[in-house]
This record gives structure tokens, C-alpha cells and sequence, in this order.
């Protein structure tokens, strides 16, 4: 029985994640970006959904550069 | 049921299932035509009801349990990681440091697995069955999730997704069965791109509103949401084009 859900686990966790980091950075902007909606001013809450497009970009960029640089690195 | 509900639904519902439907029917074919079309059509037919009685009770007990701003939150955060998993993916695959997904090779792989197995005539053949209906439901998997993400937005969306599903299924299935080979044709890397950058913005756009922030022109803001993306994906192919040596093709899959 365990074998049945540790493969229905790890077929949702492969759903969603295909690298940890990228991931746990979308979390953390989501999360972020909530912060923002609920304690920020009201500027800033209404442009919320902006500031999680910039974060996600940003974090995008970051992790494919990161994963370019470990690829030259394989590559000698 | 509006024409923009409809599309948004459909457009990525179908787009998303043709890709699967594909990467499916190519183990689906490989057990068929090695070892006879019964087994694998059972298990087809099985995975695809399971699949059905997944998005049946999980799509309805999200649409009528969960308050709409959560469900929107909710929805929101599978659709951007799922889709950031995808757009990410082809586009190391476009830099060439991932290999490309090569429909023929996998089918000629598997046949060469399935007939190493050997099989009995008098038998039930439990092999082809079950190698259907894993690659069957495995793929299906996603359809379903995106499904029932698309479809989470009411009764109209949810049946615009399982539609534009359906058509992508059969259109993929009576591709295969004319051709009777792997749809290597099928541009699955700019599918697999343009899908992820949808459901990233579409993941943006319904966790933005799940928060309770203002989209100037509501839907009207998905295009530039969807520009941004396709642009920091051209900035990020250039990028790894310039990191990698002229013409370096690294087929490290871990990175």
C-alpha cells in the first residue's frame, strides 16, 4: 500500500516540479505577492499581481541563466 | 457559455492534450502493433475512465466546495508552477541543453522492450494492458489537472476544457491510426513552450485576482502577461545561446 502512494506522490511532485529551486522560488513570490495584497498600501495592493509577474520574470531568468551556467560547466 | 470563456478554456486544454495525447499514443502503438490491439485498447479504455472519475470528483468538489477567491489562489499556484515546469523545460530544450522529445526513438525503444517480453497466443496479454494503461493514465494525468484547473472557473469552463480535450484526442488518435506510426511531425516543443507560457500567465493572472488585485481591463491584461513571458523567453534563449560554446549540444538532463 505504501509503494501506491508514495508513486501517487511522486507522480503530483513530478507534475509540478521539475527543479526544486525554480519552485520553491514561484512559492516564495506567491507568497510574497500575498504579503503585498493584504498588509501593503493600497497602491501597492492593486498592483500586486504586477509585482508577482516582475518576481516570477526575474526568477525565471535567474534560474535558466543558473542552469546555463551549470550545462557549460558539464560541458568542461 | 461567452466566446472569451470558451477559448480561454479550450485554447489550452486542447493545446496541452494534443501534446500528451501524443506522447501516449506512441507506447499505445508500439504495444498494438507488437502484440496485438486487444490488451492495449482495454487499457486504454480503463486509464481514460479512471482519468474521467478523476476530473468527475475532483473538478466538481473543487468548483462547488471551495470559495472562489481561494479556488482562484488555489488554481492560480498549480497553473504557475505547472506551467513554469513546462516553459522552463522547452526552453532549455530550444538552448539544446535538454535533449529534444523524439517520438520515434521512444517507439522504437519500446518495441524493442515489448518484444524482448516475448507472448503467449492463448493468453491474456497482461503486459500490453498495463503498459497501456500506464503511459495512458500517466499522460492523461496532466491533461486531467489542466482540465480540471481551466474548467475550476464554473460549469461552461469546465465543459469548454473537457471538449477542447476530447477534440484533441480525437484528432491525435485518428492521426495515428491513418498513419500507423509515431506523429513525429507534431512540432511538440513549440506546443509544449506556448502551453507553458499560457498556463504561467493565466497561473499569474487568477492568483493576482485570488489576492484581490486590480488587472487593468481584467482579461484584457492576459496578452500582456503572455507577451512577457514569450519575451523573457526569447531573452532567455539568447542568453544560454551566448553561455554555451557556438553549436554546443549538452544532453545533461539535471540541470
Amino acid at each position: 500500500m505504501s509503494s501506491v502512494f508514495r508513486a501517487i506522490w511522486d507522480n503530483t511532485y513530478g507534475l509540478l516540479v521539475d527543479d526544486g529551486q525554480l519552485a520553491i522560488g514561484a512559492i516564495l513570490a506567491l507568497a510574497l505577492t500575498w504579503v503585498i495584497a493584504h498588509s501593503g498600501t493600497d497602491v501597492l495592493s492593486e498592483n500586486a499581481g504586477w509585482v508577482l509577474l516582475a518576481l516570477v520574470l526575474a526568477l525565471v531568468l535567474a534560474n535558466l541563466y543558473r542552469a546555463g551556467r551549470n550545462a557549460r560547466r558539464r560541458a568542461g | 457559455m461567452d466566446l472569451a470563456t470558451v477559448a480561454i478554456a479550450a485554447t489550452p486544454s486542447f493545446l496541452a492534450s494534443a501534446v500528451e495525447f501524443v506522447e501516449a499514443t506512441t507506447i499505445v502503438l508500439a504495444v498494438g502493433i507488437t502484440r496485438g490491439w486487444r490488451a492495449p485498447l482495454v487499457g486504454t479504455a480503463l486509464a481514460t475512465l479512471t482519468l474521467a472519475l478523476i476530473v468527475a470528483t475532483l473538478g466538481v468538489a473543487l468548483v462547488t466546495v471551495v470559495p472562489e477567491h481561494l479556488l482562484l489562489g488555489i488554481v492560480g499556484t498549480l497553473l504557475l508552477l505547472f506551467g513554469l515546469r513546462w516553459l522552463r523545460k522547452a526552453v532549455l530544450r530550444f538552448a539544446g541543453i535538454v535533449a529534444v522529445h523524439d517520438e520515434e526513438e521512444i517507439y522504437r525503444r519500446e518495441v524493442a522492450e515489448l518484444r524482448a517480453q516475448g507472448l503467449r497466443r492463448n493468453r491474456w496479454d497482461w503486459i500490453g494492458m498495463i503498459v497501456a494503461y500506464k503511459a495512458v493514465l500517466l499522460e492523461g494525468t496532466e491533461v486531467a489537472f489542466i482540465v480540471i484547473a481551466f474548467g475550476a472557473k464554473g460549469v461552461g469552463a469546465m465543459n469548454a476544457a473537457i471538449l477542447g480535450a476530447i477534440a484533441a484526442g480525437i484528432i491525435v488518435i485518428a492521426l495515428a491510426s491513418a498513419l500507423r506510426a509515431p506523429l513525429t511531425a507534431v512540432p511538440e516543443n513549440w506546443m509544449k513552450f506556448g502551453v507553458g507560457a499560457m498556463l504561467s500567465s493565466f497561473g499569474i493572472f487568477w492568483f493576482g485576482e485570488g489576492v484581490g488585485a486590480a488587472w487593468p481591463g481584467d482579461a484584457a491584461s492576459i496578452p500582456v502577461i503572455l507577451g512577457s513571458f514569450l519575451l523573457a523567453s526569447w531573452i532567455a534563449v539568447r542568453m544560454l545561446g551566448g553561455l554555451l560554446p557556438q553549436g554546443a549540444r549538452v544532453e545533461a538532463r539535471n540541470v
